[in-house]
């Protein structure tokens, strides 16, 4: 099981190139990371996977994205917003993440979408940027909702990836501290250890359902 | 007032940090301040008081940060979630946890001694989008640049393969 951080973003969106970041990675404790808009490679045993997010789309162009980057490897991840969207995205086939459940509507994310993503192997996605660079009302309002999303990962254990979102390899932060930071929304250490193996499950092409024996 | 004899006094822990970016200068005054923030922040005052946190000691870019035993885990976090001082972006890694700061100081001796010795790259270089940059700071494959003139001086972390020699 690699140990992937599943969201980054390398130079130019941020300040920190990708080999700079499979660098860092590799001293914080990954195997592997998630570079949006970077071609997929490996750098110094790091494995760099290609990823793309769509935000701010409607349906139509969702689909018309996912055709461009179909077989390519690439992981892609959505950023919530309605519940009627949220649902419409999570069965496509090809959707791998839904991204920001925390900055979406209160009811984005409700049991009728939990359990079309455990069906379809969606993974949601738990952006710790805000557990570390919020404060306030911010940082309590996402405790809430990711709290809020976990006990229906409990119920129908659909994937669950966490993502630093890192624009700099300041914001990268080890696996240690990420077990701690994940503490704090009821997450233990056996959670941790497979949302950050998540990324390599849901990339992972599906077993075929009839296995022909002998 | 009489110091305490040592069976009454509270039992401290000794976390060890590493500040990054490479060649950040610390103010311990500063630096306590973004910390007690944090654990303010994380935590609230109740449990800051508990805590009580300090910044005993910098050297260069280890730092040293004194706490209650027992709430090394609740630091630890409120560490992690320092991201900031005066406008400065920075990052604290935990290295190590100990009771006495003689074993920490132990601890950086080892850190230095493990610290690659490459020779440092040519001081001007080229990014890929033939950006020209100059370097500020290396440490093995990691380099440290800014871009050449006056203007958006933004530090860059790159690596000596993303640099060409100019």
């Amino acid at each position: 099981m690699k140990i992937t951080d599943a969201a980054v973003y390398p130079y130019p969106c941020g300040d920190t190139t990708v080999r700079r970041f499979a660098l860092e990675a590799k001293a914080l404790g990954f195997d592997s990371i998630v570079a949006m808009d970077t071609p997929a490679g490996s750098f110094d045993g790091v494995e760099v996977f290609s990823g793309i997010v769509i935000q701010d789309a409607l349906v139509k162009d969702v689909i018309n994205r996912l055709k461009r980057v179909r077989d390519t490897g690439t992981v892609v991840s959505v950023c919530a917003r309605d519940n009627g969207f949220n649902r419409a995205v999570i069965g496509l086939k090809g959707i791998h993440v839904l991204r920001a459940i925390h900055a979406a509507d209160k009811t984005a994310f409700d049991h009728v979408t939990a359990k079309m993503a455990a069906d379809n192997g969606v993974a949601i996605d738990i952006d710790l940027s805000v557990l570390i660079a919020g404060r306030g009302a911010a940082r309590q309002r996402a405790i809430h909702r990711f709290r809020d999303m976990l006990t229906f990962e409990r119920r129908f254990e659909f994937p669950v990836t966490l993502s630093s979102h890192a624009r700099s390899y300041l914001d990268l932060r080890a696996v240690r501290e990420i077990t701690g930071l994940c503490s704090l929304i009821g997450i233990d250490d056996t959670g941790v250890e497979k949302a950050l193996g998540s990324i390599g499950r849901i990339t992972a092409p599906p077993e075929p359902a009839v296995r022909v024996v002998s | 007032m009489s110091p305490r004899p040592p069976t009454l006094r509270e039992n401290r822990r000794y976390i060890l940090v590493r500040v990054e970016p490479a060649g950040t200068v610390v103010d311990q005054k500063e630096l306590y301040y973004a910390i007690a923030d944090a654990v303010t922040s994380l935590w609230g005052d109740a449990a800051g008081g508990v805590i009580m946190q300090a910044v005993v000691a910098a050297e260069e870019e280890y730092v040293m940060i004194r706490c209650l035993r027992g709430t090394e885990r609740e630091l630890a976090i409120a560490l992690s979630t320092v991201t900031s001082w005066r406008d400065t972006r920075l990052a604290l890694r935990i290295l190590a946890a100990s009771g006495t700061i003689e074993s920490l100081r132990e601890r950086i001796r080892k850190q230095k001694e493990q610290a690659p010795g490459d020779p440092s790259p040519e001081p001007e270089g080229r990014l890929s989008d033939k950006r020209e940059v100059l370097v500020t700071h290396c440490n093995g494959q990691k380099v440290d640049v800014i871009e050449k003139g006056f203007k958006n001086a933004h530090r860059l972390f790159v690596t000596r393969s993303d640099l060409e020699n100019s």
